[in-house]
């Protein structure tokens, strides 16, 4: 039994218990209705088309407030508290718990984010060559386009949409593509989200790359760790309050630090930066998802920490390391 | 007059709908969207007026804000104009009246913007409004609406308990009237109609419909009925959404990703 105890597996339960908060949360812990649920504005993506779900993420109030609110500054010369108010409290509130808990939100708490780990199992078990890690070059291409997507999808189509330069299908475009919102509803049994709009070109490539992405993160799931978090809007959303964040990745590897690479091997966001020597430095990247998988992973003593304020709550070690590389074997075979 | 004029053509228009009994039914007239307009919280083209369907005798009504608080509604001529509302989220119209061995009521609930009340949703649907009534469980959520071809429940109560195995009726503008009974728990689960015509492409193109629940109930010698009367929009899927064409390109994007692996695959054995 006591193989098992890693941060790992007591990640995977709090995985699952976040998953049935999220997905069904509706049905026990909270109500129905929007106006009930936790937060309103979470930093992960639980996605709100889900009728049951206990919370939702805070990248459809962004949009919603861009469309019909910001863009009143342009268009009905709206007072600056009113235009602003809306976008100020989901702002302020995912700052709030970013300094809770920071980027844990995806490594910890998305549903989405724990569905294609359950998928990437899958593929394990079921044999399937796994690509360990995406190269460098590979991993520059793909990070600026969750930038891309969060400033033209979450805020600047959904101005423009408001102001009357687009039309009404770029109000939420982001949602329009998100998986989440298929696979959410989906769990619940709502098949309504799984479409192809042919009410004008607009909504046809909008729920086209939806269902396309969905079909693509799911194959690539079984074989790649983490597809879509790559490109996930939420962790630049993030990134702008992860200095605050209490909960932080601490690199103390001047002298005892190899350099071997074990922990960019064991990142699910290939982030090769975290083996760049560092001393007493907070190395939380704006891809990092505070999985722990390199804490895990790193063999020497105390070079890799998870720090919450000034507590030090994990610290790399040689027998931890140990036991993780048992387990992982037996693992997978 | 030009008001009685317009009640008048909104009575023939529904001429049948509810089978005497009073329903709540919007009133389409400029009036009505020129108030919603200036209390800016209504839905775009909503009216702020509600005409009181086969209104007679001593029926008055009143407004159930968010916070469970009451407002008094004043008739002009069997219709009602809205408040503007003072904080954001469901409101329930409850209208009431008596005669002589009977008592009719009828309800009918709005989502309105504007500040948060912070009171769950869940009270003012659980708040008994009438002797007998028809509850919505839930609501449609915030943001969303009735829509055709789904399945909603609801609940019968009288005097705040379930009503059991008692016969309501569904309809439509389109669709014959439907019956249903409601169960041991005083529950009933109706399908609304996929009944809509000359639909044009696009959500926003298309007025929704209006459906009523009716029921009534005999306690000794007194009648009591009850009417609920909410709009329903169309299911874009019955029309210009396609779902199995939408699970077949998720079926492609999975292909792709295949490919992919094939690829990737091939390159580990090749070193």
């Amino acid at each position: 039994m006591d193989k098992l105890l890693t941060l790992t597996a007591l990640r995977r339960v709090v995985q699952l218990t976040a998953f049935v908060f999220f997905v069904y949360g509706a049905m026990i812990f909270t109500t129905f209705y929007t106006g009930d649920k936790l937060t309103q504005n979470l930093p992960a993506l639980s996605c709100a088309y889900d009728m049951k779900g206990g919370d939702f993420c805070a990248l459809i109030p962004l949009q919603h407030q861009m469309d019909h609110r910001v863009s009143t500054l342009f268009t009905q010369n709206a007072g600056a508290m009113e235009a602003l108010m809306g976008t100020l409290i989901t702002v302020g509130t995912v700052a709030v718990l970013i300094l809770i808990l920071n980027k844990a939100f995806c490594g910890w708490l998305c549903p989405l984010g724990f569905f294609q780990e359950t998928i990437t199992m899958i593929g394990t078990k079921l044999g399937l060559t796994q690509l360990i890690s995406l190269n460098r070059e590979t991993i520059n291409k793909v990070r600026p386009i969750k930038w891309f997507i969060f400033l033209f999808l979450v805020l600047i189509f959904p101005l423009l949409t408001g102001i009357g330069f687009l039309g009404h299908e770029w109000g939420n475009p982001y949602c329009s593509i998100c998986p989440s919102r298929i696979m959410t509803t989906a769990m619940t049994g709502d098949m309504s989200q799984i479409y192809l709009s042919q009410a004008n070109n607009g909504y046809l490539i909008l729920s086209l790359l939806a269902d396309l992405l969905f079909g693509l993160m799911i194959a690539l799931a079984l074989f790649v760790r983490q597809p879509f978090c790559r490109i996930c809007p939420m962790l630049p959303l993030q990134t702008l309050f992860k200095k605050i964040g209490l909960l932080r990745l601490v690199k103390k590897g001047s002298s005892s630090c190899e350099s071997c690479g074990n922990c960019v091997k064991a990142c699910p966001m290939d982030i090769y930066e975290i083996q760049d020597s560092a001393e007493n430095k907070n190395i939380t990247h704006s891809d990092c998802t505070l999985c722990g998988r390199c804490i895990e992973f790193c063999p020497h003593d105390g070079v890799m920490n998870f720090k919450y304020g000034p507590l030090t709550l994990l610290s790399s070690s040689k027998e931890g390391f140990k036991k993780r590389t048992k387990i992982d074997k037996w693992w997978k075979g | 007059m030009k008001k009685i004029i317009l009640v008048l053509f909104c009575a023939a228009a529904l001429w049948g709908f509810g089978d005497g009994a009073i329903y709540w039914a919007p009133h389409g007239c400029d009036n009505g969207k020129a108030t919603a307009a200036k209390h800016g919280s209504h839905g775009k083209g909503e009216s702020a007026m509600f005409a009181l369907m086969n209104q007679e005798g001593n029926a008055s009504a009143h407004l159930i804000l968010p916070d469970l608080s009451e407002k008094p509604l004043t008739f002009k001529a069997a219709t009602v104009n809205l408040p503007k509302p003072s904080m954001g989220g469901y409101y329930a119209m409850v209208a009431e009246g008596n005669e002589m061995n009977m008592t009719y009521s009828a309800v009918r609930y709005l989502s309105l913007q504007g500040r948060p009340a912070k009171v769950s949703p869940t009270k003012l649907t659980a708040l008994p409004k009438t002797d007998l009534e028809i509850i919505p469980d839930p609501l449609h959520r915030e943001h969303d609406r009735y829509t055709a071809s789904k399945s909603y429940r609801f609940l019968l109560h009288f005097k705040g308990k379930p009503l059991i195995n008692t016969t309501v009726t569904l309809e439509t503008h389109d669709t014959p009237v439907q019956t249903y009974t409601s169960d041991k728990t005083g529950a009933f689960l109706i399908t609304l109609p996929n009944d809509f015509k000359n639909v044009k492409v696009g959500r926003s193109e298309n007025k929704p419909s209006e459906f009523l629940l009716s029921t009534q109930y005999r306690f000794g010698e007194h009648l009591y009925k009850s009417t609920l009367t909410m709009p329903y929009s169309l299911n874009p899927n019955d029309f210009w959404q396609s779902q199995s064409y939408g699970a077949i390109t998720i079926f492609i994007g999975f292909l792709v990703g295949l490919v992919f692996y094939r690829r990737i695959k091939k390159g580990a054995k090749n070193g």
